[in-house]
This record gives C-alpha cells, structure tokens and sequence, in this order.
C-alpha cells in the first residue's frame, strides 16, 4: 500500500524506450505523453529522432537496460528522485507488456509474412517447376496437359491467397463498403454448395446442406460478401477436418427486432457449420479472429493458408451488423453459428395457384428426402404420390397412363432404392412419351450430371439444398399451362423457338412424327423432301439462318451424304459449322462412320428415340438459344 | 419370313460351323493353312451378304416402321424370334434393335396388346447381355435396369388381366412379374420379396379361373425355381428367417422331392440336384461352410471323368469351379487343401484334353469360364495363365492366333526400341534393376509376349460377340465389347501368375493423350508400366485393322495404310515415341515380317494341337 501511494504521487515522471546496439542505429520506440511534456516536442518527432541528443539541463535521466539492444529512460525534472525501487520495477513491469504487445503484433506480421512468403512460394515454384517439366516434354500432349493442369491448380491457389491478402488490407484501411442489392438466398446456397461441394468430395468427407424455416428467399444485401463468409467457414470445416469426416450445414432464418430500433421486426439469418474435425484450444479460440493468426501445430501447420480468413469474415459479419460465434473442443469439432440482419423483398405467389390440385409423382427412396420435397409441394395445395423404387414407378405411371390419369410430373430424387434414378428417367420417357415433365432434384453437380441426364430425358434440373421457390417455379415452368409466365432465371428448361431447324426426310409419315417430335421439344422445324431441296433452301437462307439439320440418308433425288458434302463445300461462312444430324436405320459403325466422313456431325439411329433427340436438341441448340435472347436483349 | 430373312439366319449359322477350328484332316500344314485363309475368305462373304440383306431389307423397313404393314410386322417378329428366342441365340444384338424400333411404333399407336409382348422380349434381350456380364456388377447393372424396367412395365398391366382378352398376352405379363427377380440383387431379401409376390399372384385362384388356359403349375414351378435360383448372387448375404422360411418351401418343391424320389429309385441323384440342394443349405445357415465344401468334395471325387454329359461337364468342370469360388472368398480355407486343389485341377484339364471334339461343346466352354472366374492359383498347380491359354487354344483359335501374334510382335519391336533406346522401358521397377543388356532384353521381350497373349483375356466373357457375329457391330455391341478391357483387367490382377499383365489389358485401347479410347479408369500417367501398354496397343492395332476385327468394325487396311494411319495418329492415339520409330522404312519391314511370321507360328501350334501332330499343347 506504501509503495502504490508512492507511485501515485509522482506524476512529472516520463518514459521512453530506446533501441540501439552494435548492429541497430539508435531508435526510440515508445515514448508517452509525460516524457513529450517534459522534453517539450511532440511524440512523432520524439520517434522520428535518428540520433541521440543530450537531454535537457533541467532533466535527470535514469537508464536502465531492457535487454542487451533496448533501454528504459526514465526522465525527471531536476528537483525529482526516484523515490522507491518498488516504483522502478513497477514501470518496468508495466513497459515490458506494452514492449511484449507490440512484438507480439510484430512477430505476428513476421509469422505472416514467412507463411506468406512459403505459402506464396510453393505455388509459384510448382508454376516454375511444372512449366519447366512441360517445355522438356513439349512433343508429349499428355504430359503437357497433365502439366497445365497442374499449373492451373497452383495459379488459382495462390490468386485465392493474394485475394485475401487484398482483402484485408482494404478493410484495415477502410475502402471497403458493402453493397445493398436485391439476391436470391436459394442461388447463393447453390452457387455456395457448387464451390464447397468439390472440395469435400476430394477429401472424402459427408457435406450436409440443410435448409431449415425459410421465410423470404428474396432478399437485399451484399450477396458477393455473404458468400465469401459462408465458402469461408464451410471451406475451413473442410480444411480442418480429416479426411472422411462428417460436416453438416444448415441454414435457416427467423424474425427479431431490429438491433438499431429502428425497422421493427428484421429477418435474420441463422447459419450454422458443424464439424468433426480437428477443433482449436481455448487460447486460440480468444485469437481467431485476428488477422494473421493461425492455429499452432503439426496437424494444421500442413494445412495452406494465410490466416486471414477468419479476420475477414468477423470483419464483414460487424460491418453487416450481424454476430458470428465459435465453440469448439481440441479434437472433437468446431461449430460457427453466424447470424445477419437481412432485408426481405417479398415476391408475388400467384405463379403456383394453378398448380393445386395436380398431382406429381415423387421418386426418391430417402424418407427425408421425400418429406421436404412433400412438404414444398403441400403448402401449395398440389397433390403427390411417393414411391421408393423405380419398379414401383414403372408400374404406377404405367397404369396411370392406363388410366388416363397421368402425374403433371415425375419428380426424381436423389436416390431409389433399386437402381439409379436416370436408369429410371431414361425409361419413363421412352413410356410416357416426350412431353411429360422429369424434374431431376439432386445434390449432384449439374455441370457434371448434365450430359447423361439429359440424354435419359430429364427436362429440368433443381439443386439441393433444395428450395420451394426453385422447385415449384420450376414446375410451373414445365407444366403446360404455366408457358406463358416463363421465367428466365429457372435454369435449365431450354426454349427452342427462335431456334432454326431444318427435316430432312422424303417419307410422309416420318416427317409427321419428327415433327410431332420436335414441336413437343419447342421446336418449330422447316421441311425438305430430299437432299436437293435441303441444299436448295439452305443456299437460299442467309448465313447463319439454321442452327440444326436433321438430315436422312436414304433418300429420292439427292441422298443425304450428297446434301451433306454440298453443304460443307458451299462458298459461305456457315457452311461448315452448321450441325448435321443422319437420321437413318442403318446403325452399324461402319455406317456412322461414313456419315461422319460425308460431313455429318453425328448419327440418330431410327426409330427415332425421344432422348436422344432432346438430348441433340438440348445440346446444340441450348448455345444458340441463349445467343439469341442475348441479341433480342440487344 | 421373308427370303431375306431366311437367308440371314442361314447364313449365321454358316458363321457358326466356320467359327469352330477345323482342319485335321489336312495333309499337312501348308494345306491346313490355305484351309485357313478358305475359311476367312468364306466367313467375310458371308458376313458381306448379310450386311447387304439387312442395308436393303431390314433398314429400308425399319426406316418406314410407322407405315409397315401388319404381315411385315408378323414377319418382322417370326424373324426376331429366330435370331433369339430365349434360349438359343443366334444374333441378340440385332434382335434387341428390331425389339427396340417394334415398341417405339407400339407406343406411339398405343398397341397395348403388343406393347406388352415386346416389353418381354426387349426384357428376355437384356437378360442375355446381364448373363454375360456376370462377375462384371458395374457393367452388368446398367442392363439389369433395363431389362427390370421392361419387365415392370410389362408386369404393370396385370391390374387390366379382366380386361385382356388375348390369352398370350395375360402369359407374357404373368413371365414379366416373374421375370423381374431376374438378375443380380443387392440382397437375397430385395430378390425374396420381389419372388413371394410374383407366388401370390401366381396361386390366386381368381387369376387362374381368368385364364384357366394358362400353364399355371408350371409357372408356379418356374417361380419357385426361381426362389431357389442364385442367390449366391446377391451383394449381401444377410437374410431373415421369413425369407429362409420362404426359400425352404420352394427347396422343398424343385429338389427335396427330386432327391427323395431318386432314392426311392435306388438312383444318385445328379451333381447339379445336390449341390444346389447343399448350397442353399448353407446359404439360408443350415450347414457350415466346410460342411458344404466336404459335401462338394463328395460330389466331385464321385464324378465319372469319361462323362462327356451335361451333368458329367457339370461334376467334372462347373462343380470344381464353384468349389474354387467359396475358396476364393474365403482365402484361410485354401491351405490345407492346396493338393486336393491340384488334383482337381488336373483331373479337370485331362478331362477337356480327352473330351471328344471339345470346340463344339458351348456348355464345356461355358463351364470352363465360370473355372476362370472363380480361379485359386495354389502355386504347385495348374497356374491361370496355363488355364487361359488352354482355353484360347481350345475354344477360341482366332483370338488365339491374335494374342499370340501381338506378343511375339510386340516383343520384336521392344528389341528394336531397346537397341536404341535401352532405358525405355525402365518405369517398370522389374526391368530397371537388370543391369545386363541382353538379360534386360529377354525380360522386355518375355513380358511383351505374354502381355500380348493375355491382352484380350476379357473377351472371354462374350466370345459369341467375336467369333459368331455375322455382321458388322451396332453401338450397343461396340460398347459391350469395350468392356473386355475391365473384365481383363479383373481377372488378370485376380492371380499372382497374371497379374503384371493387368495393366496392359487394361490399357491398350486407351489414348496416348487421353481424348479418346477406354476405359476412363485407365490413366496413362500412372501407369507403371505404360510404354509397354503403348506398344500393346499399337501392335493390337495394326493386327486388328489388317487382319483381325475389320469384319466387326468394318475399318480395314492394308499393312502400310495402317502404319501411315498410326503415324498420322502419333501423339494423339499413339505413343509418339513409338509412331516415330514407324517412320523408318527398316523399322516398318520389320514389324510387318513380325505380323506375318507371328501369325503364321500361332497357326502351325494351333495345326499341331489336332491328335496326330506331333507337337504338345503350347505352353
């Protein structure tokens, strides 16, 4: 107590730290406010001084070594004296925190930057590395190829690194400002799910998306932010997990009062990412969101990264006005629940109305599955049947065709507990005929499940996690009535109908059915009734004018191998690229060889197959579709 | 039929009786060979024919399907029905692609009756392929669908059989139910289920009094057959005691009564009764496995080897092979019966040694390739690759004289590739520790010949696809073929004897640079020894296009159009290494006097296996 009444007493007192040694020129680093007061300059030019100066006459000044490069100066007026040895060790004491403080900030940049520096150099000498590897072998493509790609991985790794380092520069200088835009939540967690979803399935591990209570799906904020917060945990999940381990997202959202008071009651989001992984200690718990800091040990000093991550996020969740929380135990897991204040658009419903009281037909062996695709279509007033098998399937749309009581449409999930659900779609549209709806709901990546999907005859694509709004506007699309509220932000339902096809078929009956065929498709095809003609119309169309020719072979006049070299060696620009199809019975290899060597693009064997012919149609005329519309928008 | 139609299948079965090796009787090699080159010559007119019957008359006609009359679709059937009619085949590709053009017409006029029918037989189709994939689940499972689908859609229409007045059709939706429990299931219980319904619907009284015309007792005796059928085919062995109950009465009908009745005969009853009766039995846990294996050893130690029977084939060969099976699956079993292994091993290939005229046997055949599947190489005894060149030799000389000729030419081309180049095939750790020269050569060449001779080991599973196929491919057929790339591997790598070689079958179709070829799980890069796969894959192709697969893929070529070919194709499809050592005039003679003699050697071996000659078997 003597001793504190003492070092209260004495206020005329001021320290600096001074550092300066056989290798470093003389530098104060520290000096408070007293010590200014006493010498009279200010603190930024005290810590601009490059060399030492005599103090002032009416100043005493008492050194004491820190350590072999650094010294305390402590500076009275004349007419003061160290009064205690308790005092001296007291600001000692208080001097080497603020000393260990900044060093540790300090070495945390240093750690930062060794880690930057090794983190930026591994991809930048496998760059090196591999080019060189490529030049060597440049007359091999693979190894070339295998080269590239590995110099595409480790370009695209460090580009992510000096994002971040970006950043969180501009946060820490304040240049970064959120945007306020209207977004759909249902895209963001797809295109949340389409990034993160690679990446768990190469280590191994089970990604849970779930989606729980959505109120609004439309809403206003800053998207481009929202999804680098929740990439960035759910890919630290990953990160920091073993392989083969178990992550569960769910998202969902409530109502609370606005914290600021002022808009009533605020929709919020509830995020939360679960995982088994390795987990952090308490203490590193309490430095998370620091930038620079990283977990330190074995296990996840492997693991590449800047530790900025964290910072950035906690940095945008404030900036939101959101709260973002972290529990997690060494070896058993972390959780981060995060939850944002978000602005609701609320969006017309009438679009479903007429779909109540249609029936659909849910195939998905997974009882959980089935009950959210249920439940989206209940609240809605649409009736459903549910089946686990694709036996089962067949056997009900058979005698619902029977019948004369077809489903609107056959919903496809993600897993029957017979076979796989295309080896389904691919039969029920050689059954139910072209224009019945198979909507295909899955986890799956659609990028990677495009092409045999929609070769098997599945119209329309809806991601999981699984949305009503994506589900039932996706429906309504595909359902005939629902036609004239099309929407263009549904994905994949194509339109063909600005799209020019041309038959190519001398037989009557045949043309018919074609024709039937492709307008169940939305395709509104021109006939010729022979090669010659087929080449007479297509010289007489202006270049670019046919997007698909289907094209016979056998034929009256001028046979289709004919047509087909007349048309690859016509004077104009589209004479070689517009895609010729032989449609033709004669399907040995042979033959469809020689259609390719006529000039022909591919073959479809005859009878014709519906899946087949859409997937033609879905892949070479879904570009051109897109094209147009883009030239109609001008 | 129309004549057209008679003349195709008179002309596969000319195929037929081509593809089986002839020619003891002539003089001597030279004649025996001219006999060959007779018989090739015959087999592509004949395969010429049938490709211009079908271009004229069955295209044009599937072409206009829509507007066919009905006595062109009657005959269109009776046609179908003779190219396969469940049982025997003589052309199920082509038969599955007449099926598929009938429905897609009965569909669009909504043809119930029809419809119906030709689910069925689309169904039967699919069955044929699944049986052929059999050991191959991944490839199999895509047809299994298939033909389930077809069966289903069939099936669904019982819920109509009052309104079905056509007696055939209420058959054929009755054979679909049951038909659906066709194929491999995940687990005996999917398969018992699926069985147990179809018995209900069967012994309902009310379906029987709709269509008392109908064999009944037979289709219920069938179904039960079918309850008791391959249930070692299921993925999971686990079953409940409702579908041991359910399997045990079925038991009881199709053999208990058999085997009682045999004894009151004072009669054995045959292997096939037996065994099956024993396995069931230790499938649904009644016995233990080493009980079923002593039972088995019972059966095969009393089999009669001058038997040339079905039921002798099945004691002598398919009982074996089964026996071999539960040994594979269960490794710790295999020890102590290494030497009764041996012996039946033994016994098995004296058997097919003295069988008399083996070749035309398709059920010895059959049973000797299910002995490859279930292969337990011992070490002492009969190793798989012995067992695989029999078989060659035996039942497929053509794919023999093949194999042979891309080993032996692949062999003299690594020594030419050696000679300047001795490291070159040093990713292979076995021949980068020889140091020597000339024993580095040997290695290389030893290695190539045998890779060659085992390549397309898996074309084994669908020899019909190669040796009776009396026109060019269709898609699906190409695709099956594709397989045998797999399925070799499978095997190869199942067997220490074989193994090294797995790559090679598994690789030689594949790409140089990975745009084109199969199968996608061949990755060149990390296969260890890949310069050899590319080698493989070169020579198997300049033999394919010039002499062997052209009739099936109709791509033929002279010997130096090919070699341009593959030149143009180096660094795409072929190693560039390899296509720019073709370049060399020297180099090309060489491999085309390989081709030939290699050729013509595999032919002299084959010529001396006919009794009389003096040369062995090759080894």
């Amino acid at each position: 107590m003597e001793t504190e009444k003492k070092v209260g007493a004495d206020a005329q007192k001021g320290y600096l730290i001074v550092e300066s040694g056989p290798d470093r020129p003389f530098r104060i680093l520290y000096a408070d406010q007293a010590a200014c007061d006493l010498i009279g300059i200010s603190a930024e030019e005290l810590l601009g001084t490059a060399a030492p100066k005599p103090s002032p006459s009416y100043l005493d000044s008492a050194p004491v070594a820190l350590d072999a490069e650094h010294t305390l100066w402590i500076l009275n007026s004349r007419d003061s004296r160290l009064r205690s040895e308790a005092e001296l060790i007291r600001m000692n004491q208080q001097l080497e925190e603020a000393l260990s403080a900044a060093e540790a900030a300090n070495q945390a940049k240093s750690v930062f930057l060794s880690n930057m520096s090794h983190d930026i150099r591994t991809p930048m000498n496998a760059i090196a590395g591999m080019t060189s590897i490529a030049l060597s072998h440049i007359d091999e493509k693979a190894r070339v190829q295998d080269c590239l790609r590995k110099i595409q991985t480790a370009s695209s790794h460090l580009m992510s690194l000096v994002n971040d380092v970006l950043d969180i520069s501009r946060i820490d200088s304040g240049r970064m400002s959120l945007n306020d835009e209207l977004f759909s939540l249902a895209d963001l967690i797809h295109d949340v799910a389409v990034i993160v979803r690679p990446q768990a399935a190469q280590k191994g591990h089970v990604l849970r998306l779930d989606i729980g209570l959505i109120r609004e799906e439309n809403l206003c904020g800053d998207s481009l932010r929202l999804r680098q917060i929740l990439v960035n945990i759910i890919g630290n999940a990953i990160k920091y997990t073993p392989d083969q381990g178990e992550i569960l997202v769910s998202i969902s959202q409530y109502a609370a009062p606005d914290p600021a008071g002022e808009k009533g009651e605020r929709l919020w989001l509830d995020f939360v990412c679960q995982d088994n992984g390795l987990g952090m200690s308490q203490e590193f718990l309490s430095r998370i969101f620091l930038p620079f800091e990283r977990a330190n040990n074995s296990t996840m000093s492997k693991i590449e990264g800047t530790g900025l991550g964290m910072s950035i996020v906690k940095s945008l969740i404030d900036r939101m006005g959101g709260r973002i929380e972290v529990e997690s135990q060494e070896g058993a897991g972390s959780r981060f629940r995060v939850q944002l204040p978000l602005t609701p658009m609320p969006q017309s419903r009438s679009s479903y109305e007429r779909l109540a009281g249609k029936t659909v037909l849910i195939a998905e062996g997974m009882d959980g599955r089935a009950e959210k695709l249920a439940a989206c279509l209940e609240g809605e007033g649409i009736l459903f049947t549910r089946v686990k098998s694709a036996l089962d399937a067949v056997a009900c749309l058979t005698q619902a065709q029977s019948e004369g009581r077809m489903p609107c449409a056959l919903f496809l999930g993600q897993e029957l507990e017979d076979m796989p659900v295309l080896n389904l779609a691919s039969h029920v549209r050689q059954s139910a005929g072209p224009d019945f709806p198979i909507l295909l709901i899955s986890e799956a990546d659609w990028a990677q499940l495009e092409y045999r999907a929609t070769r098997a005859g599945v119209n329309a694509f809806v991601p999981c996690p699984l949305f009503k709004s994506r589900l039932l506007d996706t429906l309504a699309k595909l359902t005939e009535s629902g036609r004239e509220h099309e929407d263009d932000s549904v994905a994949n339902i194509a339109d063909y109908s600005r799209c020019h096809v041309l038959l190519v078929e001398d037989n009557e009956l045949n043309q018919e059915i074609a024709l039937e065929m492709l307008s169940c498709n939305g395709v509104h095809a021109e006939v010729a009734d022979n090669g010659a003609m087929a080449l007479e119309k297509f010289q007489a169309s202006p270049e670019g004018y046919y997007d698909l020719i289907f094209m016979d072979v056998q034929m009256p006049v001028m046979n289709g191998y004919e047509a087909t070299m007349h048309i690859r060696t016509l004077p104009r620009a589209d004479a070689e690229k517009v895609w010729i199809v032989a449609m033709t019975a004669n399907a040995f290899v042979e033959d469809i060889r020689t259609a390719r060597e006529a000039g022909m693009n591919e073959h479809l064997a005859k009878p014709v197959s519906m899946e087949r012919l859409q997937e033609i149609l879905h892949r070479q005329l879904k570009e051109t579709d897109e094209n147009h519309s883009m030239e109609e928008k001008g | 039929m129309q004549p057209y139609q008679e003349e195709y299948i008179a002309n596969l079965k000319e195929i037929s009786l081509l593809s089986v090796q002839r020619g003891q009787d002539a003089p001597c090699f030279e004649a025996y060979l001219e006999g060959q080159r007779q018989r090739r010559a015959r087999m592509e007119q004949v395969v010429a024919r049938n490709m211009s019957l079908l271009r004229e008359n069955l295209f044009p006609l599937l072409d206009r399907l829509f507007e066919a009359e009905a006595a062109q679709l009657v005959e269109l059937e009776e046609f179908a029905a003779a190219l396969f009619d469940g049982r025997s085949e003589l052309d199920v590709g082509l038969f599955r692609q007449i099926y598929r053009a009938l429905l897609s017409r009965s569909r669009l006029q909504k043809s119930r009756n029809d419809m119906i029918r030709q689910l069925y037989w689309l169904g039967m189709g699919y069955n044929c392929l699944c049986t052929k994939l059999m050991g191959l689940e991944s490839a199999a499972d895509g047809y299994t669908s298939r033909m389930r689908l077809c069966f289903m859609e069939a099936a669904a229409y019982l819920k109509y059989f009052d309104e079905i007045e056509d007696s055939g059709t209420k058959g054929y939706i009755l054979r679909s139910r049951a038909n659906v429990a066709l194929g491999q299931f995940k687990s005996p219980s999917e398969k018992i289920q699926m069985v147990k319904y179809t018995l209900k619907i069967m012994q309902d009284k009310e379906y029987q009094e709709k269509a008392p015309e109908l064999p009944w007792n037979r289709y219920i005796y069938m179904t039960h057959l079918q309850m008791v059928a391959s249930l070692s085919r299921s993925r999971e062995r686990a079953m409940t005691p409702q579908d041991i109950a359910a399997v045990m009465e079925s038991v009881y009908i199709v053999y208990q009564q058999q085997l009682a009745q045999a004894q009151e005969r004072g009669e054995r009853p045959p292997a096939r009764i037996s065994f099956s009766y024993d396995s069931i039995n230790y499938y649904c846990g009644l016995d233990s496995l080493d009980g079923l294996l002593g039972r088995m050893e019972l059966l095969m130690d009393r089999a009669e080897d001058d038997d040339y029977s079905a039921d002798g084939i099945y004691a002598m060969i398919s009982l074996p092979a089964f026996y071999c099976n539960f040994l594979q699956e269960n490794p710790e079993k295999v020890p102590e019966r290494r030497e009764y292994l041996d012996s039946l091993y033994r016994r098995a290939t004296d058997y097919v040694e003295r069988f008399p005229q083996p070749a035309e046997n398709e059920t010895l055949f059959f049973a000797l390739r299910q002995m490859t599947i279930g292969f337990v190489e011992t070490g002492s005894g009969l190793s798989y690759g012995d067992l695989l060149q029999r078989l060659l030799v035996r039942f497929l000389p053509e794919m023999y004289v093949h194999s042979h000729t891309v080993g032996r030419t692949a062999a003299a081309f690594c020594r030419i590739v050696l000679e300047e180049e001795p490291g070159f095939f040093d990713d292979m750790d076995s021949i980068r520790e020889i140091t020597d020269f000339r024993q580095k050569e040997d290695a290389v060449s030893d290695y190539a010949m045998k890779a060659g001779l085992f390549h397309d080991m898996g074309k084994i599973s669908f020899p019909n696809l190669y040796s009776l196929t009396a026109r060019q491919w269709f898609e699906e057929e190409y695709e099956l073929a594709s397989l045998h790339t797999q399925i070799g591997e499978d095997r190869l790598s199942r067997q220490p004897s074989t193994r090294p070689y797995a790559p090679v079958a598994l690789g030689h179709h594949a790409w140089y640079d990975g745009s084109g070829g199969y199968p996608d799980s061949y990755v060149r890069l990390e296969c260890p020894c890949r310069q050899m796969v590319d080698i493989i894959g070169l020579v198997d192709w300049l033999d394919n296009v010039t002499y062997t697969t052209h009739r099936y893929t109709g791509m033929k070529k002279t010997f130096p159009e090919a070699v341009q070919e593959a030149i143009r194709l180096g660094g795409k499809r072929f190693s560039p290494l390899l296509t720019g050592r073709l370049e060399d005039p020297a180099v090309e003679r060489k491999l085309a006097e390989a081709l030939e003699g290699s050729r013509r050697e595999a032919y002299r071996r084959l010529y001396e296996t006919f009794p009389g000659r003096q040369a062995p078997a090759p080894r």
